[in-house]
């Protein structure tokens, strides 16, 4: 237990004292010796490019990570409500395409995305083929667009077998009896649906959809490569102040970076509650 | 509330050669409660999925009230299950479980909630409305399950090993809500164990399911101290069997010459049997005693049982206490007093050609 | 439900997941393969195999196994006793335990990376092979652990006490009992320790100073470079050892592989 209670306590909480005090102007290679609340005041409200594009990308990383979590939870529900439905060999199978999604890390899902969607890629030769359109200019711009299209299909596509996974594991985890007692119960089909089954998976869901949310808040990787110059999403504005010659950048970057961290540990505390929901109605 | 007709069902399963059922017949009067007993794999669980609809039979019918339950659906027929497990919806409060049944109906919230607050009354745990079911002990859910079961007035209330789970104490104590609320409700009742003195304290009939079949059915007592064959007196505890043939009430066996009440069974080859308590253990010879020897021995606080050994016959007999141990290897007497000695049929099963 | 709906749905399942192999294929066994064309003409695995064979990829490729070896080895190591702890024992500051493990899985590696930028260039560790792995096991112990402690929550320690009892060393109990019996959840907690670190961007960069270069960051560099062929050879590169893993623990992931709530 020690080892490791220390080699991660440590690591992590010397990173995120270092963190807070590069965020205050300390340690950033300035000549500045005091704590300061500059780095916060600049990128929350400063006048220049740096504060209103803070809000332009937290508003551009909500609208990302909001509409992929509400679609992947919208679409795991019944692929595991069909993976649920089978059963033996064929069942097996398609749980284990679900695991093989994990083989691909979400650059390479991305880069998949940018040589299939990109107005030179695949679907825009294809739509060439049939005539459609002339030039790849011709070809509507689905990813590095202005709405985060790209990220979003990256996303949905890798996240609904990961909460199809989640709602799947809550499905079978609960007796198949339940559904028996609602039936004879006096229950239709439909009713066990909606008063049994549902609620038996609900906090699954949102637990499970929470960490997606986190997760999408707070990458890069996808964003990065799939994202416009203009508007970006908070891990990419991040790091591009942090990584700025000008050393006085780092601290808004560190305080950017801290701030995604918040809302991700919160939108993590939620998402453990509703486990904990989930955990005790077994 | 109704009365139930099982009329001659048989299902045997895809791939399996031995029926699960074959030709099982059982009535039971409105408000009555049957209490069906058999060995693992006798079919018991199969004839409750039948009787709720969750599988149909290959031949025969269900009647209730006369009428056959087999094109209902297994929501509106009206059979409920009580399960060995509670089965409570763990993310619905005690009041909302109760209510579950209702509620599927389209019944008001303002029924529902009467009707609950007067089955919680039933059950005796009035007040428990708000609570979930985890913060309840294994005896009150299963008290909760039960109104949940009953709130839909249902014409057949089916109990699956309902208090198999349960530590002795609040067993009992259910097992006399359970009947006081049967005969309050005069709720037609099956219940399904294996345990024969809970059957024996609850039902108005036990019916023994053997092979598929009813080997037996009639009040517990009669069933207990005279069953009607070998297989069911071999269930009811009875492991003593004496084969021999039969002149002028007297049994002759191998062992010796018993004393028998006859009863008008006249045939030549007869088998008598006799419960394990009804046997006498003594040092001296008798009438109807047969000499053996004490091979086993074991105190059992409210009586000593025997195994003795005579002439090639293993028997089991329970002496009752206060009475004097006879040790291990002693040669003794074992005494079958005429008057409990009853003879039973080889055969297990009537079957359907033996008219 | 051999119905239309049911094919179609597996079709859509199975070809999404095989689609990203085929693509990278087209492109990086491909030259001269211009707009409009559906398909190559040409078929080559010449620039393939010269990006493979370039020093800097096998190098990369060398530092990305080293890197995720070593940290999912180290991981494992560290993690096995305290999952043991933390799955089997009751104790005090239990919660706060978990707490610690807790919170590096979900703080993004953005902010830790950045954290521990500025500690490392202190302590002489950035640009290191050794600060990059100890990086990486901000994010894969606690994984690791609570993978394991999973295992162990289902764990009964009766075996052992059995085995001890019937004269077996404590040594004796721990690789003929206690190994085989979580094999299963070791391989998965390993694997995915292994693949947490293989696809890991933004600690290598943050504290690798540029002197450590792992494929994630060639191919970051690729796609800022703009060249299909390559991009899609390098992914091929990449993406072909996570394939290789998962493919062959198929068998412990039905098992174990509901658990995994980790992304990278």
């Amino acid at each position: 237990m020690a080892p490791a209670i220390l080699l991660v306590g440590i690591l992590f909480g010397v990173s995120l004292i270092y963190g807070l005090a590069q965020s205050l102007g300390l340690l950033t290679g300035t000549d500045q010796r005091a704590l300061s609340l500059a780095a916060y005041q600049n990128v929350l409200y400063g006048s220049e490019g740096r504060g209103t594009e803070f809000w332009t990308s937290l508003g551009f990383s909500l609208w990302v990570a909001g509409v992929s979590t509400l679609l992947s939870a919208v679409g795991a529900l019944p692929v595991a409500a069909w993976l649920n439905y089978q059963n033996g060999r064929g069942r097996q199978m398609d749980t284990l395409a679900l695991n093989w999604n994990l083989a691909f890390p979400h650059l390479v899902w991305a880069i998949g995305l940018l040589l299939f969607f990109s107005q030179s890629g695949l679907l825009a030769r294809l739509a060439a083929l049939l005539g459609w359109i002339q030039n790849p200019a011709d070809f509507p711009v689905l990813v590095r667009d202005r709405l985060g299209i790209g990220i979003i299909v990256d996303y949905v596509t890798k996240e609904i077998p990961f909460l199809a996974l989640i709602v799947l594991a809550a499905l079978r985890s609960q007796p198949e009896d339940y559904g028996v007692v609602a039936a004879n119960l006096g229950a239709t089909p439909w009713q066990r649906l909606r008063f049994v089954t549902l609620p038996q998976i609900f906090p699954s869901l949102i637990s499970g959809s929470l960490l997606v949310f986190a997760f999408v808040f707070s990458a890069y990787e996808v964003p990065s490569v799939l994202g416009m110059p203009y508007p970006r999403m908070l891990p990419v504005l991040a790091l591009d102040f942090f990584a700025n010659p000008d050393l006085h950048h780092r601290a808004e970057g560190m305080a950017i970076s801290l701030i995604i961290a918040a809302i991700v540990v919160i939108a993590a505390a939620i998402s453990l509650h509703y486990e904990k929901h989930a955990g005790s109605s077994q | 509330m109704a009365h139930i007709d099982l009329i001659s069902l048989t299902k045997t399963y895809p791939g399996r050669i031995r029926p699960v059922l074959d030709g099982f017949s059982l009535n039971i009067a409105s408000g009555e409660l049957v209490a069906l007993l058999g060995p693992s794999g006798s079919g018991k669980s199969t004839l409750l999925k039948l009787i709720t609809g969750i599988e149909r039979p290959d031949t025969g019918d269900i009647h209730f009230d006369g009428k056959s339950v087999l094109p209902v659906a297994p929501n509106k027929r009206g059979a409920v299950l009580m399960f060995q497990k509670a089965y409570l919806f763990p993310f619905l409060s005690v009041a909302e479980n109760i209510g579950f049944g209702l509620k599927v109906q389209g019944e008001s919230p303002k029924t529902i909630q009467k009707e609950v607050a007067r089955l919680l009354d039933i059950i005796g745990l009035p007040g428990v409305e708000k609570r979930k079911p985890s913060q309840l002990s294994g005896g009150e859910q299963q008290r909760i399950a039960l109104a949940r079961a009953l709130i839909v007035q249902p014409h057949l209330l089916l109990l699956d090993e309902p208090l198999n789970s349960l530590d002795p104490a609040v067993r009992m104590n259910l097992q006399e809500t359970i009947r006081r609320i049967q005969r309050e409700l005069k709720i037609t009742t099956i219940l399904v164990t294996h345990d024969l003195s809970e059957a024996m304290a609850m039902a108005d009939r036990m019916a023994l399911l053997i092979n598929g079949q009813v080997a037996a059915v009639d009040q517990p007592m009669r069933l207990f101290q005279q069953p009607p064959n070998e297989a069911a007196a071999r269930f009811v505890g009875i492991t003593t069997f004496l084969k021999g043939s039969l002149a002028h009430g007297t049994l002759r066996t191998d062992y010796g010459n018993l004393m028998v009440n006859t009863n008008g069974h006249m045939a030549n080859s007869a088998l008598f049997a006799i419960r394990p308590e009804h046997i006498q253990v003594q040092q001296h010879p008798g009438q109807n005693a047969i000499p053996g020897k004490v091979v086993g021995c074991m105190y059992r606080g409210e009586h000593i049982e025997y195994q003795i050994a005579a002439s090639g016959l293993a028997i089991r007999a329970r002496v009752p206490m206060p009475a004097a141990m006879v040790p291990h290897g002693e040669n003794v007497f074992v005494v079958f007093p005429q008057e409990y000695l009853f003879a039973i049929n080889e055969q297990s099963v009537r079957h359907s050609s033996t008219t | 439900m051999k119905t239309l709906p049911a094919y179609t749905m597996r079709f859509l399942l199975y070809g999404v997941l095989a689609a990203p192999l085929l693509l990278f294929g087209l492109y990086a066994f491909s030259e001269h393969w211009f707009f409009p064309a559906f398909l190559p003409k040409d078929w080559t695995t010449a620039p393939f195999i010269r990006i493979v064979a370039d020093a800097q990829t096998g190098k990369s490729l060398a530092t990305s196994l080293g890197v995720a070896f070593l940290s999912s080895l180290l991981s494992l190591l560290v993690a096995f006793p305290a999952a043991r702890t933390l799955g089997l024992q009751k104790f005090r500051g239990r919660q706060l335990a978990w707490l610690i493990f807790f919170l590096p899985m979900v703080v993004p590696p953005l902010a830790v990376g950045m954290g521990l930028n500025i500690l490392f260039m202190r302590l002489g560790l950035a640009g290191s092979l050794f600060g990059v792995v100890l990086s990486h096991l901000v994010p894969t112990i606690p994984y690791t652990i609570f993978t394991l402690a999973g295992v162990f929550a289902g764990y009964d320690k009766n075996f052992e006490h059995q085995a001890r009892v019937l004269g077996a060393t404590q040594l004796r109990v721990f690789f003929n009992i206690t190994l085989r019996l979580i094999l299963p959840g070791l391989v998965v907690a390993g694997l995915f320790a292994f693949l947490i670190s293989w696809s890991q961007y933004l600690l290598t960069l943050l504290i690798g100073s540029g002197q450590v270069l792992t494929l994630p960051l060639l191919l970051f560099s690729a796609i800022s470079g703009g060249n299909p062929t390559s991009i899609a050879a390098l992914a091929l590169l990449f993406v072909l050892p996570p394939v290789l893993v998962i493919a062959a623990s198929a068998r412990y992931l039905n098992q174990h592989g509901n658990t995994v709530r980790e992304q990278y």
